[in-house]
């Protein structure tokens, strides 16, 4: 089969970059350190108390699943906002158009090499969460979740950032925007559900009856809550929260109760399938926009 | 080989091609000349399918581009050099390659042939940003080159180098020409074309001003430009007086002994004219029709039509 062209040139490029020999070295360093205090801080407090918290290994999985998602949050759209727009400022992008390469296959090569950079970070620290699996507690199929659960995020910001690549002539702008959109995705709708249920307890009537029937009436931020399908943020603390119920409280009740539901029973799935076509409409867009000359550029 | 009708490209209030005709016979070198902002670069990125065209059509080898799979046509070798940052040439043909589905064994024999022909094969381990604008250039013209179109297009390929490298780039496109390719460059630096293409054509403001053979072109040229007549001793008087009444004499420019007119007759009137200054007695050392250049041409055509002025001074007075 046929490589992309624009993935092999990407990967060929990025392979004799030191930038990406350094990320996963101080990455990994920054985890293994922490990884070996927490186990420290547990055989210490062994010694002292004579009480094994087998909960407290855990942590160490939810804090480098914590930083995992985060990273690939942030560097995702870091790396595929320049993509397009830098081709373009480069002057090669109209060399490429000219060719057979079709506007799909540039985009596609684009995304499938952040893709892969992002997932050799994450992969490579693997060892660290392989260290949580000597105390047990979290089980293959929880780590093959959270995998699950970055594969979409990576792809939703990658889309993202790609599209607003394709969209702005300038790398600056692009990244600007892949940023505030994200912003607006995670940040955005977890603000807009907190003032919807804000509002919803407010309601003096309401508040009246909950007061005179002690919690008989439920309030919750009403059909906002659907906005948080969207938030990969969301998903992941779903997932995590699923992985080690004891420290993390309910994400989606933080909003108020609810009567169970298709969408809440199976939120995980709902949601990353909303992102997913979410990253399709993004891809598309991107791939639509690749020939036009760019928001920003003169005539 | 490359035929282009009733082309039109307009951005926002400006039309930039307004119905541009343009044939290109197989096998020539057809240089595309116009002042700047006449529409060269639009149409260039029109044919190459980097911009849609509000109307017209484009035909390559009897396919039309609209419908056909015209980059396999076409070699594209735009103003610029797009530069990959870590990228070595061959890395860089062998990218470029791949973008035509060229891969393994072909693509990597076409890379050395090409790299030979441009003269690069000793450059072949270097990174491209490394390179000097002449060898960016000329690898440029070999990434073009890598899929074997039929159609060269050039945009003002030579802008920028050293007169010793624009020699030797336009030796490469002699020998293009001689391997059967039709190419099409555009540039300002009229001269070059005129010694360099077969065929040229003049665009301003959207249209072909003048299409033709460059041969066809330079008898234009040679027609329309003065003619210089040299006098000996008194007689200027007299000779002003016949040309500013002879029906053919549109400009009379006096600079001492030399009379420069412009003088829209063929030959035979030319005689005639000669004739009959002779006639009156003026001593004529040297009548004379300026050889015409591409540039004069390029000027007459882009430039508002001359008012019919009959007498102009330089370094004289009182005539």
């Amino acid at each position: 089969m046929k490589m992309n062209p624009v993935y092999k040139r990407e990967m060929m490029v990025s392979a004799r970059s030191l930038r990406m020999s350094l990320i996963i070295t101080v990455f990994n360093s920054i985890l293994a350190v922490v990884a070996l205090l927490n186990m420290y801080s547990n055989v210490v407090q062994v010694r002292i108390t004579a009480d094994v918290q087998y909960g407290s290994f855990l942590d160490l999985y939810e804090f480098v699943a914590c930083v995992e998602f985060i990273m690939l949050m942030f560097i995702m759209p870091a790396i595929t906002s320049g993509t397009i727009s830098g081709e373009r400022e480069r002057q090669t992008l109209d060399l490429m158009l000219t060719t057979k390469m079709k506007s799909w296959e540039i985009v596609t090569g684009k995304l499938a090499a952040a893709f892969v950079t992002m997932f050799l970070v994450v992969i490579s620290s693997f060892p660290v969460i392989a260290m949580v699996f000597v105390y047990g507690g979290i089980t293959w199929g929880n780590v093959a979740q959270m995998m699950a659960c970055y594969v979409v995020s990576a792809l939703f910001a990658g889309s993202l950032g790609i599209c607003c690549s394709s969209l702005f002539k300038r790398s600056t702008v692009a990244t600007v925007a892949a940023y505030a959109v994200l912003a607006l995705t995670v940040a955005g709708t977890f603000a807009v559900n907190m003032f919807s249920y804000s509002m919803a307890r407010m309601d003096l009537n309401t508040a009246a009856y909950v007061m005179g029937n002690m919690g008989g009436v439920t309030v919750n931020s009403g059909g906002f809550l659907y906005t948080l399908l969207v938030n990969p943020a969301v998903t992941f603390l779903v997932i995590l929260q699923k992985n080690a119920p004891a420290s993390t409280t309910g994400i989606l009740q933080s909003y108020g109760s609810r009567e169970p539901g298709l969408v809440m029973n199976h939120w995980v799935l709902v949601s990353m399938a909303v992102q997913l076509a979410l990253s399709a409409l993004f891809f598309l867009i991107a791939v639509k926009t690749v020939r036009k000359k760019g928001i920003g550029r003169n005539a | 080989m490359l035929q282009i009708q009733g082309l039109k490209k307009r951005y926002g209030n400006f039309q930039v091609l307004d119905g541009l005709d343009m044939a290109v016979p197989e096998g020539s070198l057809y240089g595309f000349v116009g002042p700047n902002g006449a529409g060269k670069t639009t149409t260039i990125k029109i044919i190459v399918g980097l911009l849609k065209a509000d109307e017209g059509i484009i035909k390559f080898s009897e396919q039309v581009a609209d419908h056909g799979n015209w980059q396999e046509h076409v070699g594209y070798v735009p103003d610029f050099f797009g530069v990959y940052d870590n990228l070595k040439v061959t890395e860089y043909m062998e990218f470029f390659a791949a973008c035509y589905d060229m891969e393994g064994l072909k693509a990597r024999k076409r890379i050395m042939a090409l790299l030979e022909q441009m003269g690069l094969e000793d450059k072949k381990d270097f990174y491209v940003d490394g390179l000097s604008k002449g060898i960016q250039q000329r690898l440029c013209l070999a990434r073009a080159l890598i899929h074997d179109p039929e159609v060269l297009i050039l945009d003002e390929p030579t802008a920028g180098l050293d007169p010793r490298t624009r020699f030797e780039f336009k030796e490469i496109l002699k020998e293009l020409k001689d391997q059967g390719k039709t190419i099409v460059i555009s540039s300002h630096i009229l001269s070059e074309l005129a010694e360099l293409c077969t065929d040229v054509g003049i665009i301003d403001q959207g249209k072909m001003a003048l299409t033709g053979s460059i041969d066809e072109i330079l008898s234009q040229v040679n027609s329309s430009n003065p003619i210089v007549i040299t006098l000996l001793g008194e007689g200027r008087e007299l000779a002003l007086n016949i040309l500013k009444s002879h029906p053919y004499v549109h400009t009379i420019t006096v600079k001492g002994q030399e009379i420069i007119v412009r003088f829209t007759g063929d030959k035979q009137d030319e005689a005639v004219l000669l004739q009959q200054l002779v006639d009156a007695g003026i001593l004529i050392t040297s009548f004379t029709r300026e050889q015409g250049s591409l540039e004069s041409l390029f000027m007459q055509i882009t430039g508002k039509e001359e008012e019919r002025t009959v007498l102009k001074y330089e370094n004289e007075s009182g005539l």
